[in-house]
């Protein structure tokens, strides 16, 4: 549990340079611009290290048409299509209402093209946030994201492209549908990436019977949840192997729901752990995440929170 | 006219207990809930997101039908139609059940609109009863329900004690707890119920609204919720007679928090589109402004 009292509780940890209370992330697209989960009684916005903002475009957009979440087997896909009111109505009229004195905001920049990346990421390098996120990996938009997130060439272009114009910390968010994820975090660690965000959703699709179609407005869309979770671990351990040498942070998550998943991830190499899904089941749930985490800090009897980070032994 | 805002207040996440939940034709299940803190704060139009039991992901949202704050239950009316209300309609007595909420914004009633006509439809009624018992307290308004269902009513349908005027004489039924509240009510189903309305709600409503003087006439506001189709037609209706009217939509959801933007509807905005969410925007929206 973060300790109130004290200026910091003994859970916290560096990452890129920045300094979190606890090594917990609220991730993108699950939790709005950043205050909406601070009206749930008993959650504050000081529970977790850090909040990860909607997906941002240069242009507002309206997203995809309905339905646009549907439940599946121990998870949910959504097809949401980045709906946001663009980066300058976000970096003029939404940060400045947050309390960046209460946890850490990074921004997590979507685009086109390669230039409407550097443009999102140039306007939010001129703003308070903490750290930007490339989220090249959204798999809910026709053009850009995934199609970048999932081509090492192109996810490169993106990272070096965006690194020219900004000196904040950059974390490339990692796409899981595809062949080989390793090689894709090593040529965009050598573009400048300074962390990474593993995995984002699957793609996925759901089929309503009675009216022949896919149910979700968009056809396809990206799977999350406990579902995920497996996989996702498998590709932060992967990630992981490349990122060892070279001190960089990886921000795990797909499914985390329990202390007892985010340790795992810890384990497996992730620096931070990101919980999306999991807050629509219990909006609290990041508080028994961290009490669990400090218990198993004192049973292991760790200093902090990054002591057991990448340390898992051989099968 | 003030159209319903968007809400924004506290979301209370509390374990509830279930003191009863009754079975009636047509998948109908009324459930309540010892939850005495979101009682203390609900309004009419609002809803609970409802976990439902392992091994369901996501919460259902299901409307607040009544509250007694006294006594601190909530009691809701929900329908099985899949997994989820399935599981929900076989928790037992004395189990807990975890209720987020209140959940969205409310009817708005406005004094000079002082005859507002209440229309609930299917599962669409509970918000309708709710904002009716608040109606029996307040002076100065004279409310007008409606109620429809193709499935037998989740009551005991009786002949009303209470006179209205400019309803067919067949038209008799009312739900007897509205009777007890001294608020005005028929029924419509399409079943030929004894008693009730024989066509849609919204032909009752039209024949009604053809009975009133003008004046009287032009205090009318139309509150509603139901199936779409339903809504469509009351849509149309408020048009028809130039009313303002409020609507209670519906959409898949995820967080019910406002966070993941899953539950949007298009709405009017100027000359374009919005894409509102139903769970902080809504669930109430100015019916003139939805697009169907
Ligand atoms: C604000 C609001 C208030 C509601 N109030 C009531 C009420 O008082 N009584 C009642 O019986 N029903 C109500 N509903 C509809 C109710 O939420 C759905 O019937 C229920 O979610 C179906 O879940 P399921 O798992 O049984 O069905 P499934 O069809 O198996 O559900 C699959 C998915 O679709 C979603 N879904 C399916 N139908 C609807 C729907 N009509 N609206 C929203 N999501 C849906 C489910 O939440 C779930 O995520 C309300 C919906 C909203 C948005
Ligand atoms: C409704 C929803 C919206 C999302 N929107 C975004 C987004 O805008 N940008 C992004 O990088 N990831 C987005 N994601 C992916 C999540 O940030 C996260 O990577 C993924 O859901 C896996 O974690 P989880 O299983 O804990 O949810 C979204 C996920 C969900 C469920
Ligand atoms: S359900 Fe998530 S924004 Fe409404």
């Amino acid at each position: 549990m973060v300790d109130q009292q004290t200026e910091e509780g003994s859970l916290a940890v560096d990452f890129c340079g920045i300094r979190l209370n606890n090594p917990l992330v609220l991730l993108s697209g699950c939790v709005g611009f950043g205050e909406e989960y601070t009206r749930v009684e008993g959650f504050s916005n000081r529970d977790v290290g850090a909040i990860c903002l909607k997906g941002t475009t240069l242009e507002p957009r309206l997203g995809n048409p309905l339905h646009r979440v549907y439940e599946t087997p121990a998870g949910m896909l959504n097809a949401i299509g980045l709906q946001n009111p663009g980066v300058d109505h976000v970096v003029r009229k939404i940060l400045p209402t947050l309390d960046f004195s209460e946890t850490r905001f990074f921004a997590n920049a979507c685009g086109a093209t390669v230039d409407e990346y550097v443009d999102v990421v140039r306007r939010f390098d001129d703003s308070p946030v903490d750290a930007i996120e490339l989220n090249i990996s959204c798999p809910n938009v026709k053009a850009g994201g995934a199609a970048f997130g999932n081509d090492p060439e192109m996810s490169a272009r993106v990272v070096e492209a965006c690194r020219a114009v900004t000196s904040k910390p950059l974390i490339t968010k990692l796409s899981p549908n595809q062949t080989d994820i390793a090689e894709n975090a090593r040529r965009c660690i050598d573009a400048g990436t300074d962390a990474f965000a593993a995995i984002n959703t699957l793609m996925g699709m759901a089929v309503d019977v009675a009216a022949r179609k896919p149910v979700l407005g968009n056809g396809q869309g990206g799977l999350s949840g406990p579902a995920i979770k497996p996989v996702a671990l498998l590709k932060v351990h992967q990630v992981y192997q490349v990122c060892q040498q070279r001190g960089i942070p990886i921000i795990g998550q797909g499914g985390v729901s329990s202390g007892a998943d985010a340790v795992e991830f810890m384990l497996a190499g992730a620096a931070l752990v990101g919980v999306g899904t999991a807050l629509f089941y219990d909006p609290l749930v990041c508080l028994a995440i961290a009490d669990h985490l400090e218990q198993y800090r004192l049973q292991i009897s760790a200093e902090g929170a990054a002591d057991w980070v990448g340390k898992l032994g051989a099968a | 006219m003030n159209a319903p805002q968007s809400h924004r207040a506290t979301l209370l996440s509390e374990s509830a207990e279930l003191l009863s939940q009754q079975a009636f034709a047509g998948d109908q299940m009324v459930m309540r809930l010892a939850a005495s803190r979101i009682a203390e704060r609900a309004l009419p139009g609002q809803f609970v997101h409802v976990d439902c039991g392992q091994p369901m992901m996501l919460r259902r949202p299901l409307s607040l039908m009544r509250v007694d704050q006294k006594q601190g239950w909530v009691e809701l009316l929900y329908k099985k139609v899949g997994a989820g209300t399935r599981l929900l309609a076989e928790r037992q007595p004395g189990e807990t059940v975890s209720l987020l909420g209140p959940v969205g914004n409310s009817f708005q009633l406005h004094e000079e609109l002082s005859r507002p006509l209440l229309l609930g439809g299917g599962v669409g009624m509970p918000p309708m009863l709710f904002m009716a018992s608040n109606l029996r307290r307040l002076k100065g308004f004279k409310p007008q329900v409606l109620l429809a269902s193709e499935v037998p009513f989740p009551f005991t349908p009786e002949p009303s004690s209470i006179m209205i005027d400019g309803m067919p004489s067949s038209v008799i039924a009312t739900m007897p707890l509205l009777d007890d509240w001294g608020v005005p009510a028929r029924l419509a189903s399409n079943q030929g119920f004894p008693g009730c309305f024989d066509g849609f709600i919204t032909d009752l409503a039209r024949q009604w609204l053809a009975s009133l003087v003008a004046d009287e006439r032009s205090k009318v506001e139309i509150f509603a919720c139901g199936p779409t189709p339903m809504l469509r037609a009351v849509q149309e209706l408020a048009a028809e007679f130039d009313l303002p009217s409020q609507l209670s939509v519906e959409e898949y959801m995820a967080c019910a928090v406002g966070g993941c933007a899953g539950c949007v509807v298009p709405i009017r905005d100027g000359d374009g589109v919005a894409m509102k969410r139903v769970c902080v925007d809504g669930p109430v929206f100015a019916g003139e402004q939805i697009i169907f």
